[in-house]
């Protein structure tokens, strides 16, 4: 199941919103998710989610991908709706409507982390809080630590399947509560290993926080300000219905 | 070149390194073999700056590695055992231009580079390929490129190997000996296997943190590598 956990996977692909300016991306996932909170009412959960389907095809995604990142919360969702059967049968809707709205948080943050690679939204996250700088927080390290939260997601779902697999080996299940030590302490010291490995990769290869030039330099273009403001007239449409 | 005088590493009060002295010429092949816990990796994380002495002194090409790291990472570059946490962005050419972004490379020159050394390293259909998705051959190779764009003159192999099948292990040695013959990069090579130090021109022999044998591969001797733990 972990294995084809996709976020975080830039797929390649030539589309509008791949091309399109990440901080305009960014800046439209935060206000689509804040949106998809505040709407309460059907007639605006559906044309919401016409919006997604419709940039969901301008992506380009194929929707397999988006249902496997969507899988492994199926539990979570499961148990959502439980608890709404059981303890508040009268809202069962209500249970139903925060499951979809999961799910359109899960689709928007899938959009961008596969429609951007890592260096753009480095970049554009560095740009974006920038005025940090004011209170003594650097912009750089924060956009370098969610980059590299971005890239070692599947690699800890990676170690997470090969010591669950070495332990059934061995245990032949994970039931008993000392079960669950034995698989967390490897896994932690693998992370914790893995952090060191990397940090002493990026200080041989002279990472410094005070870097001046990017690899993917990012310019506003004009589809960026036209989408702007389409998702501006978006989002007051959706207000004001 | 790469100068060691008297050096002394502790560790939690424990002597890993104990009196290392040596001198690696610039466009050499040295190999650093040993057992495991023989300190070979700690002594080449020396060279890189990653580890500063606790007494005496590393110097590459004159600059002290106490003094400055920057100019000392620019000189020697370091390819790790385990690439999965060596790379650091998920896009095989964004994770190669990282190194060039810490240096100021200017964008044009950057992507320049980038292209070149992928087309050098036959891996340029890597390019926009996710690093979560390529095989341990091709990270060990985008690691490698990571390193070779920022053109150091000495480049420290910790056993890079160790991941890898024949058919790739066989690939990797021989693109490290291209390097040394036709490019002149001086390499350390760090391994634990005898049979990766056949294109290397000098051999270290460590064993419990000391040199015990520093001289021309030639006059290595069964003796030395069994003092050393070795399989012969």
């Amino acid at each position: 199941m972990f294995k084809k956990l996709t976020l975080g996977q830039y797929t390649h692909k030539d589309s509008i919103i791949h091309k399109l300016d990440p901080r305009i991306k960014i800046i439209a996932v935060i206000a689509l998710s804040a949106l998809a909170f505040l709407m309460g009412s059907y007639y605006k959960f559906a044309i919401f989610s016409s919006f997604i389907f419709l940039l969901i095809i301008l992506s380009r995604i194929h929707f397999s991908h988006l249902l496997r990142n969507i899988r492994p919360f199926f539990f979570i969702f499961l148990f959502i709706l439980l608890m709404y059967i059981f303890f508040s049968r009268n809202e069962l809707y209500q249970g139903v409507r925060t499951i979809w709205k999961f799910i359109l948080f899960i689709i928007i943050a899938s959009i961008l982390t596969f429609t951007t690679t890592i260096t753009n939204m480095v970049t554009a996250i560095e740009t974006l809080l920038k005025p940090l700088k004011i209170i003594n927080i650097n912009s750089k390290t924060i956009a370098l630590l969610i980059a590299l939260t971005i890239r070692f997601i599947p690699s800890l779902f990676l170690y997470v399947d090969r010591i669950k697999d070495a332990r059934l080996a061995r245990l032949g299940n994970l039931k008993k509560p000392r079960h669950i030590k034995l698989f967390f302490l490897p896994l932690l010291e693998r992370v914790f290993k893995s952090a060191s490995n990397l940090s002493d990769a990026m200080l041989s290869r002279n990472y410094t926080d005070k870097r001046i030039t990017y690899f993917n330099a990012i310019k506003l273009k004009y589809y960026d300000y036209i989408s702007f403001i389409l998702l501006i007239i978006f989002i007051v449409f959706i207000l004001v219905i | 070149m790469i100068q060691i005088k008297s050096l002394y590493f502790k560790y939690e009060d424990e002597l890993v390194l104990n009196n290392i002295n040596l001198n690696i010429e610039e466009g050499s092949y040295t190999a650093i073999i040993g057992a495991n816990g023989s300190g070979k990796t700690t002594l080449a994380k020396h060279i890189n700056a990653l580890l500063l002495p606790t007494k005496g002194s590393v110097t590459v090409d004159s600059i002290d590695t106490k003094q400055d790291q920057f100019n000392v990472r620019k000189n020697v570059g370091f390819v790790f055992q385990n690439p999965e946490d060596q790379l650091v962005y998920s896009i095989v050419d964004e994770d190669l231009a990282f190194g060039l972004e810490n240096l100021g490379t200017e964008t044009k020159n950057m992507k320049k580079k980038v292209k070149e050394i992928m087309e050098d390293l036959k891996i340029t259909y890597l390019a926009k390929k996710n690093v979560n998705m390529i095989s341990a051959g091709q990270k060990q190779l985008t690691a490698l490129a990571g390193i070779l764009v920022m053109e150091p003159k000495y480049i420290v192999f910790d056993e890079p190997t160790t991941t890898l099948d024949n058919k790739n292990k066989a690939n990797i040695m021989s693109i490290i000996t291209k390097l040394n013959k036709k490019s002149k990069i001086g390499i350390i090579l760090v391994t634990n296997l005898l049979s990766d130090i056949k294109y290397a021109e000098n051999v270290i022999v460590m064993n419990n943190g000391e040199i015990i044998f520093n001289d021309k591969k030639l006059k290595l001797n069964k003796t030395i590598l069994k003092k050393a733990g070795l399989d012969v």
